[in-house]
């Protein structure tokens, strides 16, 4: 645990929260309505915790004001977006302030001769590409929980995404922020530029830094010309590596970068499959491709959509399925968005993790994570993002397992999976983040130099670690 | 075999609004696809030819890019494609559309079976595929859940009935409207997609099919819409919401009363 203290949020300190903000917006004593902010999409209970006291400011001045008093009575403070990530990076794990960005939710502007927009950090990443979409525009950087999960929660978390191999992550469309620094101060970083090079990148270091040094007020994020085609592969093969062989070829031998190439190992997609009562074209099958092309020209998607499925035939794709309108793709994506619900279906234990590991290094980790499933009696079902090497390595507990075991398994199950995980190149989470449900394991992905610089880049902000600690690492 | 199928194309409408004024859906921007409920015909089609050989034709009348629709059917497995498009066509009701597609198959006679969707997910009515059966005076039967077995002159099917299934035997050649149940419908393969590709759909018009003028679009159309309106949708209910612990049995009761009023129970 931290070696910094904090005090207890009073009546006198929530009186005067309520002279900063309306005082409808500030929760205390209800217990109720204090318990959804308690946790994020995690299921598992022990990684929740309560606040002491909800606000929901309007302005950036008031969380300014809120800052300046949270470091006065030395009181922590969490922000907190839609509350839809998936590390506990929003869990006021000290109780204290937990700050929600909900009422900041306007879209301030659409600037059509930059090609970007300047949002607030409580928009719902979705409404953002349903009002630009009208421009012809949208905002590449968007992970897979689109319908609700906010701009800024995104931005904190670097979020990624099935699209991330032609678009990259939520990182490269941000071009400037608004923050309020843990002490309190109001700082303009970037602005309505693509090139900066002026000082340390600091937009670099608040994107993805975890709600942990500032809270975003004002997001400038790049657009892109919306793609008006698209077209689907769903790709069969017999194995894991003769289907990952495929990923790097289409890029080379192809000469095409994807919108998105999902994986599915055979435990997720028969799982999703029985999930969704659809049929299985090949029972042999031993892993899917989902590979999704992205245009404004049906005829070149055509030819590239030809060109991938062509290439997969000549190495050993057992067959290649096309969904080129909105019926057929919500079929193909249903078996791959559905993975995580099947799953819990067959058994509600589990955690999902997000390790990543260079592309071509997804055939040499998939044994290792068999290796380590049969060990300890669990599943590790794996799919996810092929094309940037992000996968959902969900350890399942079986059903006949109980509970106090799989507590001890688990924590021995991860260890390992994540020793594996950097032998091979890789890092223990691609876009879900640390938050506290990874800090422990942090020692495994970084070198002590660097945690050790990175502890005090966040005393430089946060000298008083009162913004989101116990996050990412204890100090 | 012989098999036909008769294909309708339809807007997308899971992404759909509707017009509040006229109460006609907007079709700016709306994608067409394979009425949904056609697929399983497509499918059951393909299935039966993989276990007993033969051909499968697929018909549809509509607009030019109806033929995106036939090119998708033949790469799940069809043949061969006739598109029925001419402004003649046009207006046609479920009338004139059965009259128009059974003067179509009556070029390829003779055939053993054809196969339509349960309905089409934009009209909803579920005639045009009896229609044709009586247009060409052959004996049909709705809702098919199972084709159990296929003989030298005829058919046992199962077909879904209110109260459970009905086991039939119908003789060929017939016509059978096909349930969800029925089977699972492939995703069109690429292999598929690539010969569909090349294949030449032919356009026929009223002429390529002997058809009367008279029977055909608004003038042999007897339907007319008159008016689109909304339905109204009264859900009359009561709320009872006990307080606390000792208004819970009156709410109970209350509940148990109201479902006794409503004969639910």
């Amino acid at each position: 645990m931290s070696d910094y203290t904090y005090n207890k949020v009073t009546q006198e300190i929530v009186d005067e929260l309520k002279e900063i903000i309306d005082s409808k917006y500030v929760i205390y004593e209800d217990t109720e309505k204090l318990e959804p902010y308690s946790h994020d999409e995690i299921a598992e209970k022990s990684y929740a915790s309560m606040p002491e006291v909800v606000i929901k400011p309007r302005t950036v001045e008031e969380i300014s004001r809120v800052m300046k008093l949270a470091n006065r009575e030395r009181i922590p403070v969490t922000p907190r977006g839609a509350g839809s990530g998936l590390s506990g990076g929003a869990v006021p794990l000290y109780g204290g302030i937990l700050l929600s960005v909900e009422r900041m939710n306007e879209i301030l502007e659409i600037d059509r001769e930059n090609l970007m927009a300047v949002v607030e950090p409580g928009v719902v990443t979705n409404d953002i590409n349903e009002k630009v979409k009208e421009y012809g525009l949208f905002f590449a950087g968007y992970p897979m929980s689109v319908e609700s999960c906010f701009i800024g929660g995104n931005v904190a978390e670097n979020a990624g995404g099935g699209r991330a191999v032609k678009y990259g992550v939520t990182g490269r469309y941000i071009l400037g922020l608004e923050v309020v620094t843990p002490e309190g101060d109001i700082i303009n970083l970037g602005g309505k530029r693509v090139k900066d090079v002026v000082g340390y990148d600091f937009i670099k270091l608040m994107v993805g830094s975890e709600g942990t040094l500032g809270i975003f007020t004002k997001i400038i994020i790049k657009l892109l010309p919306l793609p008006t085609e698209k077209i689907d592969l769903l790709v069969l093969f017999n194995d894991v590596e003769t289907a990952i062989k495929m990923v790097p070829m289409i890029m080379t031998n192809g000469r095409i970068i994807p919108t998105a190439v999902e994986f599915m190992d055979k435990l997720s997609f028969h799982t999703s499959y029985k999930y969704l009562n659809e049929h299985l074209p090949h029972e042999e099958a031993g892993a899917m491709l989902l590979i999704e092309v992205d245009g404004n020209s049906k005829t070149q998607l055509e030819e590239e959509y030809e060109t991938i499925g062509a290439l997969c035939l000549e190495n050993d794709a057992i067959d290649v399925f096309v969904a080129d309108n909105y019926t057929t793709q919500e079929r193909v994506w249903k078996v791959r968005r559905n993975i995580a619900e099947a799953l819990k279906v067959y058994s509600p234990i589990q955690t999902l993790e997000d390790i990543v590991v260079p592309m071509a290094n997804i055939p040499k980790i998939l044994p290792e994570l068999k290796v380590i499933a049969d060990k300890y009696d669990v599943l590790i079902p794996c799919y996810g993002h092929a094309g940037d090497g992000n996968l959902h390595a969900t350890v399942v507990k079986k059903p006949e397992m109980d509970d106090k075991k799989w507590e001890e398994t688990l924590d021995k199950v991860l260890t390992e999976m994540y020793q594996k995980t950097v032998e091979l190149g890789g890092t223990i989470s691609g876009e879900h983040g640390v938050g506290h449900k990874r800090k422990k394991y942090i020692g495994q992905a970084l070198e002590p130099v660097t945690l050790e610089l990175m502890k005090r880049v966040k005393l430089a902000f946060d000298p008083n670690n009162i913004l989101n600690p116990g996050k990412i690492f204890n100090l | 075999m012989k098999i036909i199928v008769p294909i309708k194309q339809v807007p997308e409408t899971s992404n759909v609004s509707m017009d509040p004024e006229t109460g006609t859906m907007i079709r700016d921007g709306v994608e067409s696809i394979i009425n949904p409920l056609d697929l399983y015909a497509i499918e059951e089609a393909v299935n039966l030819k993989e276990e007993h050989g033969g051909e499968i034709l697929v018909i549809s009348m509509g607009p030019a890019k109806a033929e995106m629709a036939i090119r998708e059917a033949i790469s799940m497995g069809c043949d061969d494609g006739i598109l029925l498009s001419n402004k003649e066509f046009a207006g046609s009701d479920t009338l004139a559309t059965s009259y128009a597609l059974s003067q179509a198959i009556k070029k390829f006679n003779p055939y053993d079976l054809i196969i339509c969707g349960e309905r089409a997910t934009d009209g909803d009515t579920g005639q045009v595929g009896p229609g044709i059966a009586a247009w060409l005076d052959i004996p049909f039967t709705t809702y098919v859940s199972n084709i159990k077995e296929v003989n030298e002159n005829s058919m046992i099917v199962q077909r879904m009935v209110e109260t459970g299934y009905e086991i039939l035997e119908i003789e060929t050649p017939c016509l059978l409207t096909v349930i969800k149940e029925i089977n699972y419908p492939r995703l069109p393969s690429m292999r598929g997609k690539l010969l569909a590709k090349k294949k030449e759909i032919k356009t026929w018009g009223p002429d390529d099919i002997g058809a009367k003028k008279d029977y055909l679009g608004l003038e042999g159309s007897p339907t007319r819409v008159v008016k689109i309106s909304k339905p109204k949708v009264s859900r009359g209910g009561e709320i009872l919401m006990p307080k606390n612990e000792s208004e819970l049995d009156k709410a109970v009761d209350g509940l148990i009363e109201y479902l006794q009023k409503k004969e639910i129970i």
